[in-house]
């Protein structure tokens, strides 16, 4: 991680991904790129989906340094029906813990 | 930005060409786009009475116009193509819609700036085409050529990347099975009846589909405004809860008494394939792109011959209903047949059990020789079926006649289609559903009156059982028909019930149409989640041309008419419409007799009511009551006078 976005987190907070969670619904990644792009463009989202073929299952992965945090208010956190996505913000205490696992 | 119009990529197969046609969205608009504009291209190019496998007949592969937007459950592909089930005994061949979800493959295609991928000729050698931002490459496929859908899937994945969506076909689809489907992106199947051979006889293995360019909405405030409330909808349904734990096989409930064969007790059914066997190997649910339900399933199969065996798919009321009508009392085996099916040869589950369970018992009576079967003896045993199956996805041996399907056992043995116990033939096709323990629905009614005998997605709230007549007329008043429409919907009749399930029907398969043409999936009708008025608000929002749900669903209407006078040059009228002879036998079940009834069983009913049924539905239709051909003034009205079949 950058400074750079080492100290949005701290100042923002930070996103939790729970991948055990996700449904590969693409949500997040439509989301994202419309906050960001004004278009519905998976590869203009922070949010690479991974996808292990073995058994289909798929995590979401976030590009940190893309990545801005929505300014508090992560469209693809408000997307994911499936609750993969969390946000905790810098104000909440857990986030010295989510830091460090 | 390209919201409005269409760009129209053809592949043609035999000249290992591609080129891309936009088209002016006045164009588009009354055919709503998606695979109703796919209907104008099919109709404009498919010359009458070619040879499904022949390399004239096309495949137009249509992603729905609200795909890879952000909204409920917009993840359904269209293809449609001229199916090689013998449709009669004539050797006439419909042409239709078939439609699947997946989490890549149409979103792929749209990304790529390919709304209609046409796919003409046939090649000389294997292929795969892929579509990207760059345009259509043929690559050949020698080395994928006869290996299965999901190997063959992660080696393009692998090759492409991880978003890359691919439809593959199987072994059975390469031999030219009649029946062979597709598999998209390895958990939705696509085209039972025949698009898996069609392609086969294309020589194409594979469609893979990737883009990097991004899809924008004419009205961002009013399109998000719509899919959030619909979102919040699909979040606040009562049974979400237990749907998003078990998926496709949360249907148990209804399941079991809709699609009940008649065999076994249903306490004894219920603990051989009811929920809590299925949750033995249930796995992990999976969502099409764009899902907050999602009901895609990945299973493993716990003990056994087969044990630590992984699937995809939606495997357990089709294993169930087949394996009480095989008698095979151990679900992981019936799981077993479906794998084989989905992740390998890409045959068709229900028509091949079912010609299966068809044959075995002509055999167990006398009707089919060791001589007809070329020496193979059809023992009512798992082992059987499973050769049979095997050999069918191969056209090895007596394989080759159930490749053929329904037709070609009359042709050849006698053995009359309509014979058969449970579902019904309908067009040389078997039905997934039976109407007697499903009870006379207008689903029911669209399986003989449909060009291609398949749901299509059509459901509504009748398809479940006990919904009341107020649940299912307030669906009915969100079509936007006037109210003298409605109110003839709902006029009690003596031969359909307490509604008009002929004239209920004509709407409903329009509603279809406008569903699929968006890319809507069936789940949210069903479940009464989304409304023609919202999908009308998305339409309106995305192409920003304003419009209500009546003038959407008369856009229904018109690829409604479109598909059916393609399929009148195919020589279909109203003596093909037929509901299957089954139905009127009633089934003699150790849960008691059941007869063919109206939705709240007030009447047995009769083969004369169901014509007078067929009756209203064409009156509804503006067709002919003695043909069922669309008549001149109906397609005049509907601007597809061009299109008249003299009959």
């Amino acid at each position: 991680m950058t400074s750079k976005s080492r100290d949005r987190h701290r100042v923002t907070g930070h996103l939790v991904v729970r991948p055990e969670r996700c449904r590969g619904c693409r949500s997040c990644q439509l989301a994202c790129s419309f906050a960001r792009a004004n278009e519905f463009n998976p590869s203009k989202s922070c949010i690479v989906l991974e996808r292990d073929m073995r058994t289909e299952r798929t995590a979401p992965v976030i590009k940190v340094l893309c990545c801005d945090l929505c300014d508090g208010r992560p469209a693809c956190v408000d997307a994911c029906k499936y609750d993969a996505l969390a946000f905790v913000p810098a104000s909440d205490r857990r986030i010295e813990y989510i830091e460090e696992a | 930005m390209r919201p409005l119009g269409a760009s129209v990529w053809y592949v043609d197969l035999t000249k290992e060409t591609w080129w891309r046609e936009d088209v002016f969205p006045d164009e588009v608009a009354p055919f709503i786009g998606g695979s109703g504009y796919g209907w104008k291209i099919v109709a404009d190019l498919l010359p009458p009475q070619v040879d499904p496998f022949s390399p004239e007949n096309v495949v137009v592969i249509n992603p729905g116009v609200l795909v890879g937007t952000r909204t409920v459950g917009a993840s359904k592909t269209t293809a449609i193509t001229k199916f090689p089930t013998i449709a009669s005994e004539d050797n006439r061949f419909y042409v239709e819609e078939c439609t699947g979800g997946g989490r890549y493959f149409g979103i792929g295609l749209k990304l790529a700036g390919c709304d209609h991928l046409v796919i003409l000729g046939c090649s000389r050698r294997p292929v795969t085409i892929h579509v990207s931002d760059k345009g259509v490459e043929l690559r050949d496929a020698s080395n994928l050529w006869g290996r299965g859908i999901f190997e063959v899937t992660d080696e393009l994945v692998r090759e492409e990347g991880d978003d890359a969506g691919v439809l593959a076909i199987g072994t059975a689809g390469e031999n030219l099975v009649r029946s062979a489907l597709a598999i998209v992106d390895k958990t939705n199947s696509l085209g039972r009846g025949g698009l898996g051979a069609v392609l086969g006889a294309k020589r194409v293995k594979a469609i893979v589909a990737r883009g990097t360019k991004g899809i924008r909405v004419a009205d961002v405030v009013g399109f998000h405004r719509v899919s959030e409330e619909l979102f919040n909808r699909a979040l606040e349904w009562p049974r979400r809860e237990h749907w998003i734990r078990l998926g496709l096989a949360a249907g148990w409930d209804t399941f079991k008494h809709t699609q009940y064969p008649g065999i076994w007790p249903k306490e004894r059914w219920e603990e051989l394939y009811g929920e809590k066997k299925r949750l033995e190997s249930l796995d992990r649910v999976i969502a099409c792109v764009s899902c907050p339900l999602s009901c895609r399933l990945r299973w493993v199969i716990r003990g056994g011959e087969f044990d630590g065996e992984a699937g995809l798919g939606s495997p357990y009321s089709k294993s169930a209903t087949s394996g009480q009508l095989l008698g095979i009392e151990d679900d992981r085996r019936m799981l077993h047949l479906v794998t084989e099916a989905n992740a390998h040869s890409g045959i068709d589950f229900y028509t091949t059990t079912r010609l299966i369970d068809f044959v075995t018992r002509a055999y167990e009576q006398g009707k089919l020789t060791r001589e007809d079967t070329g020496g193979l003896e059809l023992r009512r045993d798992y082992e059987t079926y499973l050769d049979l199956f095997r050999k069918t996805a191969a056209r090895e041996g007596f394989g080759d006649v159930l490749a053929d399907g329904w037709m070609r056992l009359k042709k050849e043995f006698g053995l009359d289609p309509q014979d058969y116990w449970y579902g019904g033939i309908c067009k040389g096709i078997d039905f997934i559903y039976d109407a007697r323990p499903s009870r006379f629905h207008p689903l029911m009614m669209s399986f003989f009156t449909r060009p291609r005998p398949h749901h299509g997605g059509s459901h509504t709230r009748t398809n479940s059982l006990n919904k009341t007549l107020e649940e299912i007329r307030e669906q009915v008043e969100h079509w936007g028909l006037p109210k003298e429409m409605v109110d003839r919907i709902f006029t009690e009749t003596p031969y359909s019930g307490k509604f008009n399930v002929g004239r209920y029907t004509a709407h409903m398969e329009d509603m279809m149409r406008v569903k699929n043409a968006l890319g809507i999936c069936a789940m949210y009708t069903y479940q009464a989640l989304m409304f023609a008025d919202d999908m009308a608000k998305l339409y309106s929002a995305v192409t920003g041309e304003e419009l209500t749900a009546g003038e959407l669903v008369e856009r229904g209407e018109r690829i409604s008419n479109l598909a059916k006078v393609v399929n009148v040059r195919e020589g279909f009228t109203r003596k093909d419409d037929r509901p299957p002879e089954v139905w009127f036998r009633p089934m003699q079940t150790p849960e008691g007799r059941i007869e063919l009834q109206d939705y709240f069983q007030m009447k047995t009913l009769t083969k004369e009511d169901l014509e007078r049924c067929l009756d209203d539905y064409y009156d509804e239709r503006g067709w002919d009551i003695k043909t069922g051909v669309p008549t001149r003034a109906t397609l005049e009205r509907l601007g597809l006078a061009k299109y008249a079949v003299s009959h």
